[in-house]
């Protein structure tokens, strides 16, 4: 047995023992930091293996329903899904279809699929399952490509019918064989280039509310000798090799999580050895590697290219290192082939202060959770001491090689979103021009008149198409700011925007330093005349927070109630591990509460004896597309 | 019972022992799937799966389905194991 082996064992005991003693979070904690994504299968199999021993709900994690729909033997799949969701902070009860039934068990209205109300559908689909035409048929190959896209779009469409869910549906693996060989890569025509059509096509046809997941990709990254094993087609109906299941397993996962709101929002990285060779205070900025000549200094430029792609995409990029500051600085000002600039960075911490600390400073100026933040460090020290001081923030094991950075950082699917849009890329901005305020706030005496030289201005009204994908994403990404923790997805949203008794409000914010882009979306429930107006759901950005928004929205939210001839404005506080931040928000907003039900609170505010909220931000006419109809209301 | 196939014996305990999650399984020749606690033909997938990883063979799905007594298992495995 190898020593590897020998290792893993001892772990797996160790974990079991912890199991036995009812130690479960501390053995979910060791079980994470075994699990890997890329880990052979015998660990993979024996980690499912151990989380299943864990009593449901031990935990505390967060439930989350997840339907499982195969057209072929899905059992590992949903087993290892079980244990990466855990990971993640979910406790995922699957419903997993019976063989072969997909069809079925999605047309069918009173299918048992429905009676679960799964929150999230993964249509585990595979290559075998798309039939585009028989070998050389005579037959026209688009249409047959058509034709199996609007298959595939028809069960979309039954299944948000019967039930509002979020779907993940697989796109196909390409084939194993290739009747006329490499040829089959030189026509537009062969059976091989056309289920790259049809892949091409599924994701022109996915919409708002169905993501892809990409099991070609995966097929080639284990690698198609690897992931093809048609022994266990033959024997028991698995797609693909029963070793890629971790792979398939971790890439829905991290699907999964981000559709939730789990994708990590910022990469904190090490200077020295991480992206350049070699340490600045030695060696200078002649004497660092990076750059063309040097086989490490140009791994070092591509890592650099990367990271800024991830910037340009909207991760926060801030930089953790020790050193002085001063020399820290140099590299990015002087070197002529540094890619990253200064001006990427939204907190540069160059100091002596321990990498914890800095690592919590720079959440709090960034105003995000830890729980959002990868850390990229080569030194094998910092990366533990930062694990253990701060075991919510990830930590990959970077290789010594820096040309392996990359494919470190992209095995664990940190980064992942269903949806991008041009607020995403303008986040990192907004960001920075974040901590640059909390730095201008220090040289204020006077709250009142920091915010004033802030020179905010937010625009607002009804939710309206062109501001509907980022309403949603705030909706369901939001954890801290927001006073329910509601989560609707864009089918339900869209239902209210049509229902003349609900009312979707949104919220943007600009100031001196730059556009904030949406930051706040509400969903209220409309009064009649002498009644109250609801509010069901409040959720609001971090970014902008302690800048007055929430007085501001309040003003908002009692002038329409007035409008509507409303008596009262109600609303509730829902506790969640995350949301303590708004605990007292209503009160603080001059609310009255009415109830306290294990926390749950509910407040009532007079429309007649409300204050007037004071506030620094100047209303702003909108001129978006679905514009400022009701901003007066 | 010749070195080789203890070896090999105990190599495949270790396997059991993590597949089946039971440090107490003790292997003898006539022990059937009915025997173990789980193994359905689901854990006798993975079985056989990290079998072929650990001792370097191949099966083809007809053996798989013969290879329900850990006699005939040890046995195929003392023949065909690379490693």
């Amino acid at each position: 047995m190898s020593t590897e082996h020998q290792d893993k064992a001892t772990d797996g005991k160790a974990i079991r023992a912890l199991i036995r003693a009812g130690a479960y979070e501390e053995a979910l904690r060791a079980m994470c930091a075994m699990a890997h994504p890329r880990g052979d299968f015998r660990s993979q199999s024996r980690l499912a293996k151990l989380y299943r021993k864990i009593p449901s709900g031990a935990l505390g994690l967060q439930p989350l329903k997840v339907a499982l729909i195969g057209t072929s033997t899905v059992d590992h799949v949903a087993d290892s899904l079980r244990f990466w969701l855990a990971t993640e902070g979910f406790d995922a009860p699957l419903f997993v279809s019976e063989f072969d039934t997909l069809e079925q068990t999605i047309l069918d209205p009173s299918s048992a699929l429905y009676r679960f109300e799964p929150e999230l559908v993964w249509l585990l689909t595979s290559g075998r399952d798309v039939s585009l035409a028989a070998d050389f048929a005579d037959t026209d190959p688009m249409a047959a490509v058509a034709a199996a896209v609007e298959g595939t779009v028809s069960l979309w469409k039954a299944l948000q019918s019967n039930h509002n869910c979020f779907i993940i549906q697989n796109n196909a693996d390409l084939p194993p064989r290739r009747p006329l060989g490499n040829y089959e890569g030189s026509v537009a025509w062969s059976g091989l280039n056309l289920m790259r059509r049809y892949n091409l096509a599924l994701a022109e046809a996915a919409g708002p509310g169905v993501a892809i997941l990409d099991l070609e990709y995966l097929a080639s990254q284990v690698g198609r000798d690897q992931w093809d094993d048609p022994r266990w087609w033959f024997h028991s109906k698995h797609a693909f090799s029963v070793e890629a299941t971790a792979v398939v397993a971790h890439a829905a996962c991290k699907l999964i999580a981000s559709v939730r709101g789990r994708a990590k929002k910022c990469l904190v990285l090490d200077l020295d050895n991480t992206l350049w060779g070699g340490v600045i205070g030695d060696d200078g900025v002649d004497g660092i590697r990076l750059g063309e000549g040097d086989a490490e200094g140009e791994a070092f430029v591509a890592f650099q290219r990367h990271v800024l792609a991830l910037k340009s995409r909207g991760i926060v990029l801030a930089v953790c290192s020790k050193n002085e500051e001063e020399a820290a600085t140099i590299p990015f000002e002087q070197h002529p082939e540094m890619v990253l600039d200064l001006e990427d960075i939204a907190v540069f911490k160059a100091n002596w202060v321990d990498k914890a600390t800095n690592i919590r400073d720079i959440a709090a100026a960034l105003n995000i959770g830890l729980d959002s933040i990868v850390f990229v460090d080569d030194n094998p020290v910092e990366r533990a001491l930062v694990r253990s001081e701060l075991p919510m923030v990830a930590v990959p094991e970077i290789p010594p090689d820096p040309a392996r950075y990359i494919r470190c950082l992209e095995e664990q699917g940190y980064f992942e979103t269903t949806a991008f849009s041009d607020d995403d890329r303008k986040r990192a901005a907004a960001y920075r021009a974040n901590a640059q305020r909390a730095t201008a706030s220090t040289s204020f005496a006077d709250l009142g008149a920091f915010l004033t030289s802030l020179e905010m201005k937010s625009s607002f009204g009804p939710l309206d198409e062109f501001h509907l994908p980022r309403f949603v994403q705030l909706l369901n990404k939001s954890n801290q700011f927001h006073l329910t923790t509601t989560r609707y997805n864009e089918g339900q949203v869209r239902g209210f925007m049509n229902d003349p008794s609900r009312r979707c409000l949104y919220f943007r914010l600009e100031d001196r330093f730059g556009d904030n882009g949406l930051i706040s979306v509400l969903v209220l429930d409309l009064p009649e005349p002498g009644g109250d107006l609801v509010i069901d759901t409040w959720a609001m950005s971090c970014r902008v927070l302690a800048r007055g928004m929430e007085d501001f929205i309040a003003g908002s939210v009692l002038a329409l109630a007035r409008n509507h001839g409303a008596k009262r404005v109600v609303g509730r506080y829902i506790p969640s591990p995350k949301n303590k931040l708004v605990r007292l928000l209503y009160e603080r907003l001059s609310f009255e509460q009415t109830e306290d039900r294990d926390g749950t609170t509910s407040w009532s505010l007079d429309v007649n004896t409300a204050p007037a909220y004071d506030t620094h931000i100047l209303p702003l006419p909108t001129d978006n597309p679905g514009g400022p109809q009701d901003q007066t209301e | 019972m010749s070195d080789r196939e203890a070896e090999i014996r105990a190599r495949l305990t270790a396997i059991f022992h993590d597949v089946f999650d039971d440090d107490e399984i003790v292997l003898t020749d006539e022990m059937t799937a009915a025997d173990v606690e789980d193994w359905d033909s689901l854990s006798h997938i993975t079985l056989v799966v990290i079998c072929e990883k650990e001792f370097g063979v191949r099966l083809a799905p007809a053996e798989v389905g013969q290879l329900e007594n850990v006699g005939a298992m040890i046995r195929l495995l003392v023949e065909r194991a690379k490693s």
